[in-house]
């Protein structure tokens, strides 16, 4: 498969009173055509702004985005505009990112008319019933508003506005995490089965690991703007190297009372992403902390083939 | 004598053009000590509930309809107003899901938890201070953040704020409303660590409402799922999780993405909540059920008894030749 994004040392600073907040700070990936990278963390971690900037919906404040093979870091905004056919995004909130005072029609309509596709009115509303269709909203819907439909209808409105324009790669920023349980899994499946009939490529991102062990080839997790553990879903969850990830994962409730927990429980909360100290950043929180850690930034390397970890004492700790 | 006996405790919503019935025929009992799980999907009647349980379902446009809610032997439905502000905060408290609006945010979070210690404990103004800082410090927090704000504790310090003032009186029964829903995973499995040994330190009884049969495995004893205002299934812990009975309780589980199994698709319940105003006829669920026939649309079930403690409210499990009472 072919790569479609690789992010080389992304940072994203914003100027905050306090000193320099550091939202992102150099993150490394690639992404194959067809594939699914999770990110996750908790809030404050930066994964939004990292589905952002990747974006280009905020100006990165140094790296490389490269997208099919074309550097599109700093580009003007022109070519942006354009950019946004084939990328696009899914936000979390079905509440507040839709119009109110929109039909469904207009709202899925809404990317057409900003980029004069289909001008004809006609093939216009085939388009949009085409969507609505492949969303799985009845076309009784058409003109409806936000209000009157339930979260996961709103969500599905979501979807077919990021789909209208074809794009090869969509960011789902917290798609169901607004969702109710039965709700939050049709639109997974929904999202899944777009992704195979279309090709598509997503950046997911949530701060519930179970969903995105569900979906993702990949997964990314992110602390205070850095990214901490990187590997193939499936081995993350069987064997997570870095203490936080560890911490993250037996500190999910499982619904299942036969299996015997074992918690590594993690103390504290994320300390302040402003102006960080050229040390771990899970220092504060690390059961296994050395000096090293508190006076050097860990590197990100390859811990075994395609995890990535950064931990001074990865190997140490799990006997590698 | 149960703490807690909730008897077809019945609430509704009545507004100009319908009548809502959230709750509908609820029983419940709770013993000293134990805790019960209220899962459901928003909508389900598991706030409205706990609402109703501590007399605050506002009228107009709530009303409690019938049924009865004995704790410890005297009906709630019944106590005077003057009675229930006693018995609230002091006997029975709550745990509200938002900690970010659930706390008053210009006083003093110590003063905030004094307050409750000073209206119901008998005491005087130092001595609950005093035990406002004892509370915080059972809850992890310093005693010398007493004199903070709310604006200056993060999202599950606040939530620790709202527990100590919750337990202050040595409730004998904690409502938690979703306590860790707002809170980061890590931070959760904190606050639900701290909720169970206070628990069991404390005997305090719980009735927990969360959509997250996580946590239930974690924290409960008992657990009722709830569906459309009903009890669908009800049972103890092992009911649930090893002989998962009601269809809607096993969609439930099929639509949560599982860490230890790997599943391709999720197996989604299809289709969506039912208007409350209009709910459908027989079985509330019928319409989403893969295993309704054509009497499930005519015959609204019973709890049907399983094992004993364990029901369900589904055709499939009515005894063949039982007398419908």
């Amino acid at each position: 498969m072919s790569e479609l994004l690789r992010v080389e040392h992304l940072k994203k600073y914003f100027k905050t009173p306090m000193g320099m907040l550091h939202a992102v700070d150099d993150v490394n990936f690639s992404i194959n055509q067809g594939d699914t990278l999770g990110v996750v963390g908790e809030s404050g971690c930066g994964k939004s702004t990292l589905g952002r900037t990747v974006l280009k919906l905020i100006e990165p404040t140094d790296g490389r985005i490269i997208f099919d093979g074309r550097d599109i870091t700093f580009i003007k905004e022109k070519e942006n505009l354009e950019l946004r056919k084939q990328m696009q995004i899914i936000f979390q909130d079905p509440f507040s990112s839709l119009n109110p005072r929109l039909s469904v029609a207009d709202l899925i309509a809404d990317p057409l008319k900003t980029f004069h596709l289909y001008r004809n009115p006609e093939e216009r509303k085939k388009k949009v019933h085409e969507l609505m269709d492949m969303v799985g909203l009845a076309k009784r819907f058409e003109y409806s508003y936000p209000h009157e439909l339930d979260g996961g209808r709103r969500q599905r409105i979501g979807v077919a506005r990021a789909l209208s324009l074809s794009p090869k790669f969509i960011v789902c920023d917290e798609p169901v995490s607004a969702l109710d349980v039965s709700i939050q899994a049709q639109i997974l499946n929904l999202l899944q089965d777009l992704q195979e009939q279309h090709g598509l490529t997503y950046i997911f991102v949530t701060h519930d690991l179970s969903v995105v062990k569900h979906i993702s080839n990949d997964i990314l997790v992110m602390y205070i703007g850095a990214m901490v553990e990187k590997s193939p879903a499936k081995e993350l969850f069987k064997l997570p190297l870095h203490p936080y990830t560890k911490g993250l994962l037996s500190a999910i409730p499982v619904p299942n009372i036969d299996i015997p927990k074992k918690k590594v429980q993690l103390q504290g909360e994320l300390t302040s992403p402003i102006e960080p100290k050229q040390q771990c950043r899970f220092v504060a929180r690390c059961q296994y902390a050395t000096e090293a850690c508190h006076s050097k930034v860990p590197e990100y390397e390859e811990v075994l083939p395609g995890h990535f970890v950064s931990c001074h004492n990865v190997r140490s700790i799990n006997g590698l | 004598m149960s703490l807690l006996e909730i008897k077809d405790l019945t609430i509704h919503y009545v507004t100009k053009d319908s009548i809502v019935k959230a709750v509908n025929g609820i029983n419940i009992s709770l013993e000293k000590g134990e805790t019960i799980g209220l899962v459901g999907e928003t909508g389900a009647g598991k706030t409205t509930t706990a609402l109703g349980i501590l007399g605050l379902i506002q009228s107009p446009p709530g009303q409690v309809v019938g049924g009865e809610i004995l704790f410890s032997g005297t009906d709630l439905l019944k106590a005077s107003d003057h009675e229930m502000r006693k018995i609230r905060g002091d006997e029975i408290s709550m745990i509200f899901q938002d900690p970010m609006t659930a706390l008053n945010p210009i006083m003093r979070v110590g003063d905030q938890i004094a307050e409750v210690v000073y209206l119901h404990g008998n005491c005087s103004r130092a001595e609950a201070v005093k035990r406002s800082i004892q509370m915080l410090e059972m809850v992890g927090i310093r005693a010398e953040r007493s004199r903070e704000y709310p604006h200056q504790f993060s999202g599950g310090m606040k939530q620790r704020v709202v527990i100590a003032m919750a337990l202050a009186c040595d409730p004998k029964l904690l409502i938690a409303d979703e306590p860790t829903t707002a809170l980061d995973v890590t931070i959760q499995a904190q606050v639900l660590d701290m909720m169970n040994k206070l628990k069991k330190k404390l005997g305090t009884s719980m009735i927990l409402i969360t959509h997250d049969l996580g946590i239930v495995a974690e924290s409960c004893d008992k657990v009722a799922i709830m569906y459309a205002g009903r009890i669908v299934e009800y049972g103890s812990l092992e009911d649930i999780f090893h002989n998962v009975s009601h269809p809607y309780t096993i969609g439930l589980f099929g639509s949560m993405p599982s860490l230890d199994k790997d599943v391709d698709r999720l197996s989604p319940i299809p289709g969506l909540m039912p208007d409350p105003s209009a709910l459908p006829s027989g079985c509330k669920f019928h319409p989403r059920c893969t295993s309704a026939w054509e009497e499930c649309s005519k015959v609204e079930p019973e709890l049907y008894e399983i094992s004993p403690g364990h029901c369900a409210r589904c055709l499939l499990f009515r005894k063949e030749g039982a007398v419908n009472e």
